[in-house]
C-alpha cells in the first residue's frame, strides 16, 4: 500500500507510488512513440496517409487543435479573476491555470504543425498578412498569446528547484517578471477575447456552408471554452490533490471555481438552446429544413449532438458544479471535469464535421449529383492524435511533479 | 485602497439636472456628428474596403483595363468531356484531381444537361478573403490567382469556396497526366506537395500573349485550352469590360446566370440555361 507522506512542499513526491508514477510515464512514452512514428509517416509522405479529401479537407486534428485551445481557456479567465478583477482568492489557482493554459496551447501547435501542408511555412502569417482573414487574426492571436503565457509561466520556472538550484538568483528575477501580472493578464484577457471567439468565427463567416457554420459560433466558442476551460483546470487541481493527498485550494476557491463554471455552462446551454431554436427550429426555410433533414439522416452528428455534447458533456457537468452535495466530493469533481472535456471535444468535432459532410449544392440542376461526404480518421491520424494527447499529459504530468504550482505563501 | 464612504452621497437635484443635459446635449452632438459628410465619407471609405484592389504591391492600382470572364452554353454543351481532358493535360493536374468539374444534371422538367464547371473566378472571392497568407488573391484583370511559394497548405480556402473549385495537393506528385500526348502537353509547373490550386483560366497564355498583341478569346494561343477544344464552341472566352468582345456581345443577346449568385461572389463566369430551365 502507499504509505502516505503528508508533503511539507508540493514538490516533494509520494514515495510509495514512485513505482506507479513509472509505470504512468512509461505508458506515456509509449503514447509518445506512437505519435512520432505517425508524425514521421505524415512529413515523409504529406497529407495523402490521411483520410482526409478535397470535400472533407479538416478533420481530427481541428478538432484536437480546438479543444486544446478551449481547454486551456482557463488560463485567462482565471487570471483575468485573479488579476484584473482583484479577487484574491483565485491567485492561488492561477498558476494551475496558466500551466494547463501553456500545455494546452502547445498542444493546439503541435496539431496545427501536422495539419498544414507546408509545416516549413508555418511562419508566413507574421510576414505575409492578410487583415481581411479570420484565420489569420487567429494566427497572430494566439502567437501573441503564447507568448504571454510563457511570461506568466516564466516565474513558475524560475522558482522552481530545477533552476533555483542551479541559478540562485532565478526566483528574484521570476519575482520581476511575476510584478507584470496583471498588465499580463489584462493583454491575455483581450488577446483570447479576440481568438477564442474568432476561432468560432473561422467557420461562422463560411455562409456557402450550411446548418452549423454560422455567425452565432464565436459566442458558442468562447463561452463553451471558458466553462470547459475552468472545469478542466480546476478537475486536473483536485485530482492533483489526490496524489499528493493535500488539499492546496481551499473550499472556498473550490466553491467559487465550481459556480463559475457551472454558470458559464448554464448560460452557454441557455444560449445553445435560443441558437438551436431561432436558426433551425422555428425556421423554416425550406433550404435549411433540407440540410437539417440531410443532416439527421447522417447518425453520428444527430445523437451525438443532442446526447453526448449537450446533455452528457453540458447539462450534467453543470449540475454537478452547481450542487454543493456533488461538488464537494472529488470524484464527482474529477468526473465533471473528464465530460466537459469530452463535451468540447464533441462539439468541436460536430462544428467541424456537419458542416463539411453536407455537400455544397452549386449546380443549377435538380439531380442529387453531389453525394453526402463522409469521414473517419485513420491510424495514422489517430497516431497523431494519440502523440498530441501524450504530450499534453507528460507535460501535465512532469509540470505538476517538478514545479511549484501551489506556494505555501503566495504574497 | 480608500474608497470614499458612499453612504450618505445621494444625487442633489443639481446633479440630477447636469446628468439630463449632458445627455440631451450628448445626443445633440451625435446627430450632428451622423450627419456630418466628412465623417460618413470616412465610415462609408472602411466599409468599402475591396479585396478586388489585390495584395500588397498592387493595392493602389486602379481596376485594370481588361476583365477575363467566361460564358458556357449548357444547352450547346453535349458532354464530350473534351474540355476536361485539355484543361488535364495543359495544366498538368493529376488523374484524381479535377480543375474543371463534368456533371451530369437533370432540370426539373426531367431534362438531362451536361454541367461543367471551372474556377469561377469570383470579383468577391471567399477563398481571397479567408486566405491567413494572401496566396491567392484577384488580378486587376479579375483572374484569381495562386502563389504556390506562399500557400501554407491550411485548406481554409478549400473550406470558404462556395463551388467546390479548389483541389489539394495531398501528396507528391510522381505519375504524369494520362490525359497527355493525346491532349496537350504540360504548359505549366507542377506545383509542388501541400499546397492548394484551381483553375488559372490558363493565365499563362493570356499573360504571354497580350504583349505578342493577341487576344484572348479570339487568338486561340491565348486562349484557355477548354475554350479552344469544345466541338460545339458552347464555351466563350473573353473581356467582359469591352462591350465589343464576342463573350460581351455573347450575354447581351442571350439569358445567363452565374452559380449561387445569392452569395454575392460575383463569378466571371456565366451560364446558358439549357432547354427547360426556367431562369
Amino acid at each position: 500500500m502507499t504509505t502516505i507522506t503528508a508533503p511539507t512542499s508540493t514538490e516533494q513526491p509520494v514515495s510509495g507510488t514512485h513505482s506507479v508514477f513509472r509505470l504512468w510515464i512509461g505508458f506515456l512514452l509509449g503514447l509518445l512513440i506512437i505519435g512520432m512514428v505517425s508524425a514521421a509517416s505524415v512529413l515523409w509522405n504529406g497529407l495523402e496517409v490521411t483520410n482526409l479529401t478535397n470535400q472533407v479537407p479538416w478533420g481530427l486534428w481541428i478538432t484536437v487543435d480546438l479543444s486544446a485551445i478551449a481547454l486551456g481557456a482557463g488560463a485567462f479567465s482565471l487570471s483575468a479573476v485573479a488579476y484584473l478583477l482583484r479577487v484574491e482568492s483565485f491567485r492561488k489557482i492561477a498558476r494551475m491555470a496558466v500551466f494547463v493554459g501553456l500545455v494546452g496551447y502547445t498542444s493546439a501547435m503541435l496539431a496545427l504543425a501536422m495539419d498544414i501542408g507546408r509545416p516549413d511555412r508555418f511562419w508566413h502569417p507574421v510576414l505575409y498578412w492578410n487583415i481581411h482573414s479570420v484565420l489569420w487574426e487567429v494566427t497572430m492571436c494566439v502567437i501573441l498569446y503564447s507568448t504571454v503565457l510563457v511570461v506568466e509561466f516564466a516565474p513558475i520556472l524560475m522558482e522552481s528547484k530545477i533552476i533555483s538550484k542551479r541559478y540562485p538568483k532565478a526566483p528574484r528575477i521570476g519575482h520581476i517578471i511575476h510584478q507584470f501580472a496583471p498588465l499580463a493578464a489584462m493583454v491575455g484577457l483581450g488577446l483570447s477575447l479576440l481568438h477564442q471567439s474568432s476561432l468560432g468565427a473561422t467557420y461562422g463567416v463560411l455562409v456557402a456552408r450550411p446548418i452549423w457554420f454560422k455567425p452565432s459560433l464565436p459566442v458558442m466558442f468562447i463561452l463553451s471554452a471558458v466553462a470547459a476551460g475552468v472545469t478542466f483546470t480546476l478537475g486536473v487541481t483536485i485530482f492533483y490533490e489526490n496524489l499528493v493527498r493535500a488539499r492546496q485550494i481551499s473550499d472556498k476557491l473550490r466553491r467559487q471555481l465550481a459556480m463559475l463554471a457551472g454558470l458559464t455552462m448554464l448560460g452557454y446551454l441557455y444560449l445553445k438552446l435560443w441558437d438551436f431554436l431561432a436558426t433551425s427550429y422555428y425556421s423554416h426555410l425550406p433550404s435549411r429544413v433540407e440540410d437539417l433533414d440531410l443532416l439527421n439522416r447522417i447518425a453520428p452528428y444527430g445523437s451525438s449532438f443532442w446526447i453526448i455534447e449537450v446533455l452528457l458533456g453540458g447539462l450534467v457537468p453543470a449540475i454537478i458544479l452547481l450542487t454543493p452535495t456533488l461538488r464537494a466530493q472529488d470524484k464527482w469533481i474529477v468526473a465533471a471535469a473528464l465530460l466537459a472535456v469530452i463535451g468540447v471535444v464533441v462539439n468541436r468535432w460536430n462544428v467541424t464535421l456537419s458542416g463539411l459532410i453536407v455537400p455544397l449544392d452549386w449546380s443549377p440542376g435538380v439531380a442529387e449529383v453531389l453525394h453526402v461526404n463522409s469521414y473517419r480518421p485513420n491510424w495514422t491520424e489517430w497516431g497523431v492524435g494519440i502523440g498530441v494527447l501524450g504530450y499534453g499529459l507528460m507535460a501535465l504530468t512532469l509540470g505538476l511533479r517538478f514545479l511549484p504550482m501551489f506556494p505555501h505563501n503566495d504574497h | 485602497m480608500n474608497k470614499p464612504p458612499t453612504g450618505d452621497k445621494f444625487i442633489t437635484r443639481r446633479e440630477f439636472i447636469t446628468m439630463l443635459t449632458g445627455l440631451g446635449a450628448s445626443l445633440g452632438v451625435a446627430a450632428v456628428l451622423s450627419d456630418l459628410d466628412s465623417l460618413n465619407d470616412f465610415i462609408q471609405q472602411e466599409l468599402a474596403i475591396d479585396l478586388r484592389e489585390g495584395p500588397l504591391e498592387e493595392k493602389h492600382h486602379t481596376k485594370g483595363k481588361h476583365r477575363w470572364g467566361m460564358v458556357i452554353d449548357l444547352g450547346k454543351c453535349i458532354g464530350c468531356k473534351y474540355c476536361v481532358y485539355a484543361c488535364q493535360a495543359v495544366n498538368d493536374v493529376p488523374d484524381d484531381m479535377r480543375w474543371n468539374v463534368y456533371l451530369l444534371d437533370e432540370t426539373e422538367s426531367g431534362e438531362i444537361f451536361h454541367m461543367t464547371r471551372p474556377c469561377l473566378h469570383c470579383q468577391d472571392a471567399p477563398c481571397v478573403a479567408v486566405c491567413p497568407v494572401q496566396a491567392t488573391y484577384v488580378r486587376d484583370d479579375g483572374i484569381v490567382m495562386m502563389d504556390y511559394d506562399v500557400c501554407i497548405g491550411c485548406r481554409y480556402c478549400q473550406v470558404a469556396c462556395p463551388y467546390g473549385a479548389r483541389s489539394f495537393n495531398w501528396g507528391k506528385r510522381t505519375a504524369a497526366s494520362g490525359y497527355q500526348e493525346a491532349w496537350g502537353s504540360a504548359e505549366v509547373e507542377r506545383r509542388p506537395r501541400g499546397v492548394a490550386e484551381k483553375c488559372t483560366f490558363c493565365v499563362h497564355r493570356i499573360d504571354r500573349g497580350i504583349p505578342l498583341g493577341l487576344t484572348p478569346g479570339i487568338d486561340r494561343a491565348a486562349t484557355p485550352a477548354c475554350v479552344n477544344i469544345c466541338p460545339v464552341k458552347a464555351r466563350v472566352f473573353g473581356d467582359l469590360n469591352d462591350p465589343n468582345s464576342p463573350i460581351s456581345q455573347v450575354i447581351a443577346s442571350h439569358p445567363t446566370f452565374r452559380l449561387r449568385e445569392e452569395l454575392g461572389t460575383e463569378p466571371n463566369v456565366y451560364y446558358i440555361p439549357p432547354e427547360g430551365m426556367v431562369l
